[in-house]
């Protein structure tokens, strides 16, 4: 039941927005302040426009909703301190809507009647219908009563609607609900009921089937994209296997380095893991096409693809990792873009840790950022659900999918679908590259990072709970084990 | 360009004619036995392969691996090693059967009951051409239902058929630019 509980904090929360005046009042506020909707936008930081659209009944959020509302509030104060009579502060409501609202099929009523949108007697009728033609007062307190359809919609205030809205798509005259597939969650609710909620069995049938699910995801998360996922391009021999059981000849930077010494003491290490790091990872700049050949050192920040280097030397060995990971030989190495990306980075004058690295050559092509971003929302989204209800199936079933997903898009028989072995080295390197960021992130917050290693694995010594939140979010950590190491020194 | 290419690579284009390609993504899909043939182990491979039925006999006769019962029994025990020319004549008695082999089932994933593949269609390399006569040749893709003449002439190692098969039933359906497609850097396509 906790996605009631969050639902239910979602309306504790948007019933805190300040309220503001009607939206024709904060019109007369304004000009009788002799201030233009220009001058106003400057203060507010929006343009124009915008303040228009509020004026004639959209309604602002967030922070500057904030604002607004105090120069609303500031003005209204200003003219009834000039103007004790001001017809804004007058409680003679009749007099006060006569005068404000400005639209011509607003009638004012002499007796109260009940509004058609609430219910509660209202003292103003639009085209006919008594209505409130303040939100804040319209608020559907009694449910008893039936609501008629309005006609014409009233200003809905931010508390009318807390639930998120239903995407429509125009279908003919007429909207009909945007199709938006749950593929994961029916998906799920279909194994489950095939196998009459045996949970073990429904886990394994769907992880075995997480390859080919991932791919229809992947297809359906594509709809309406700008570019095409091109499956089987031609691929330069460096990214071929050599034998059947070979690598190729990329580098991807896995991590493996630990501490050569610590500081004398008795220390307490944790050790931490990434959680969804592949999944993460899958935000990476990925090349749309067919690699291209380059030579020459220049680096195109809108290509990606994999660079023959020579890197600079790392003096930064004793309390950094390598961002190379541990190399044994010296020499020119083919490296992808994350990694390239890290080492021009941190040879960039914000953090001078080392020299850029030599560019010998290049395969490369078009990239984009945005190419599984969907994908990957879907997936995070599905997890995250599963997380808050404490869902092992779609857990599990998620993690097969984009673990599977990313080792199996290379030259893998177990998925002919995608042969990108070029993604597959690019998204495993971002994967390494992040894990270098979080060992950054402990060691500039003044942690002893210890170890770092694998795709997700950080060991830090030091108050880590200060720089990581824990829990299971990607965003997040978890405690794999927690060690001491050193001794107490002996006080003699 | 509506029609097949007559001088091709004459500014410098590169590529190779669309049945190659096909060829051999289709050869990639029916996966041969990786180790070489020079190798003990890959011959004994194929022979067993070759000589595992019956059937499995007959139908490398055909493919030309014509020699004597007894012969291959030498082979088979390791008695005598074959020539430099029987070699050649395993390997590709060794392909052909293979591929007629496979050819009944990747036909079937291809067709996926009549929902076709989608095949991509990478275009030639125009790096070598001078500028002003590159053209814009982009990268197309196609679902293709029809598979069975394709199939058919690869199993039988037709090259003139694929070719035909190919550009008839299956480059056709590009359009009318369906000629800056007759070659290609490569085709790609899942079964």
């Amino acid at each position: 039941m906790t996605d009631f509980d969050a639902i239910d904090a979602l309306l504790a929360e948007a019933r805190q927005e300040v309220p503001l005046p009607p939206a024709e009042e904060r019109r007369a506020l304004r000009e009788e302040l002799n201030v233009s909707r220009a001058q106003l936008a400057k203060v507010l930081d929006v343009s124009a426009s915008t303040v228009g659209g509020w004026e004639s009944g959209r309604e602002p959020s967030g922070q500057v909703r904030e604002k607004y509302a105090y120069f609303l509030e500031g003005a209204r104060t200003k003219l009834a301190a000039a103007d004790p009579a001001d017809p804004v502060d007058s409680v003679d409501g009749v007099a006060h809507a006569e005068e404000e609202t400005g639209l011509d099929d607003v009638d004012v009523l002499s007796e109260p009647q009940p509004c058609v949108l609430c219910g509660r007697p209202a003292r103003h009728q639009v085209e006919g219908f008594p209505q409130h033609l303040d939100s804040a007062d319209c608020a559907p307190g009694d449910p008893a009563q039936p609501v008629p359809p309005a006609p014409e919609a009233a200003p809905t205030g931010p508390a009318a609607s807390p639930a998120r809205g239903v995407k429509v798509v125009p279908a003919g005259r007429r909207v009909q609900p945007a199709d938006t597939p749950d593929l994961i969650g029916s998906a799920v609710a279909a194994a489950l009921d095939q196998h009459s909620g045996d949970v073990e069995a429904a886990t394994a049938a769907l992880v075995k089937r997480a390859i080919p699910d991932a791919m229809a995801l992947l297809d359906d998360s594509r709809k309406g994209g700008r570019y095409d996922v091109v499956a089987h391009p031609w691929l330069p021999d460096i990214l071929r296997k050599q034998s059947a059981r070979g690598a190729d000849q990329i580098w991807e930077a896995r991590p493996k380095w630990t501490r050569p010494e610590l500081p004398p003491g008795e220390h307490e290490v944790t050790a931490l893991d990434v959680n969804g790091a592949y999944l993460s990872a899958l935000k990476t700049h990925l090349p749309i096409g067919q690699l291209e050949h380059s030579t020459g050192g220049d680096h195109d920040r809108r290509r990606a693809g994999v660079h023959l280097i020579t890197p600079s030397d790392w003096d930064h060995d004793a309390y950094l990792p390598n961002p190379l990971g541990s190399r044994d030989e010296p020499g020119p190495l083919w490296v992808t873009e994350p990694t390239l990306r890290l080492l021009l980075r941190l040879a960039g004058p914000k953090y001078g840790l080392c020299d850029p690295p030599e560019i010998h050559e290049s395969w490369t092509s078009g990239a984009t950022e945005n190419l599984l971003e969907k994908f990957r929302i879907a997936l995070k989204d599905a997890r995250d659900r599963a997380i808050a209800e404490d869902d092992e199936v779609t857990l599990e079933y998620v993690k097969a999918m984009y673990s599977k997903f990313v080792s199996t898009m290379g030259e893998s028989n177990y998925n002919r679908e995608l042969y990108r072995a070029d993604w597959m080295h690019l998204i495993r390197s971002q994967a390494f590259v992040n894990l270098w960021w979080k060992a950054h992130r402990a060691y500039d917050e003044g942690l002893t990072v210890v170890r770092a290693m694998g795709t997700d694995e950080l060991h830090v010594a030091g108050d880590w709970r200060a720089v990581f939140a824990e829990g299971r979010g990607v965003t997040e950590v978890k405690v794999k084990d927690v060690y001491t190491v050193g001794t107490v020194p002996s006080t003699g | 360009m509506p029609e097949r290419n007559i001088e091709f690579g004459k500014y410098g284009a590169r590529g190779i004619k669309g049945h190659e390609a096909v060829a051999r993504q289709l050869d990639a899909l029916a996966t041969f036995i990786a180790t070489p043939i020079t190798t003990r182990r890959g011959l004994l491979a194929r022979l067993h392969y070759l000589t595992r039925t019956e059937h499995a006999r007959a139908t490398a006769r055909e493919a030309g691996l014509t020699v004597t019962d007894r012969t291959l029994r030498a082979w088979l025990e390791e008695r005598r090693s074959p020539s430099k020319r029987n070699l050649e004549k395993i390997e590709s008695a060794y392909r052909t059967v293979r591929r007629q082999n496979v050819s009944r089932y990747l036909l079937l994933r291809l067709t996926r009951e009549g929902r076709g593949t989608r095949v991509e269609f990478h275009p030639l390399n125009q790096s070598q051409v001078p500028r002003p006569r590159q053209r814009a040749v982009e990268y197309r893709t196609l679902n293709v239902r029809h598979w069975d003449r394709v199939v058919r002439a690869w199993a039988a190692g037709d090259d003139a058929a694929l070719d035909e098969a190919w550009v008839n039933d299956v480059v056709v359906d590009l359009g009318s630019q369906w000629g800056e497609y007759e070659f290609v850097t490569a085709i790609g396509f899942a079964a």
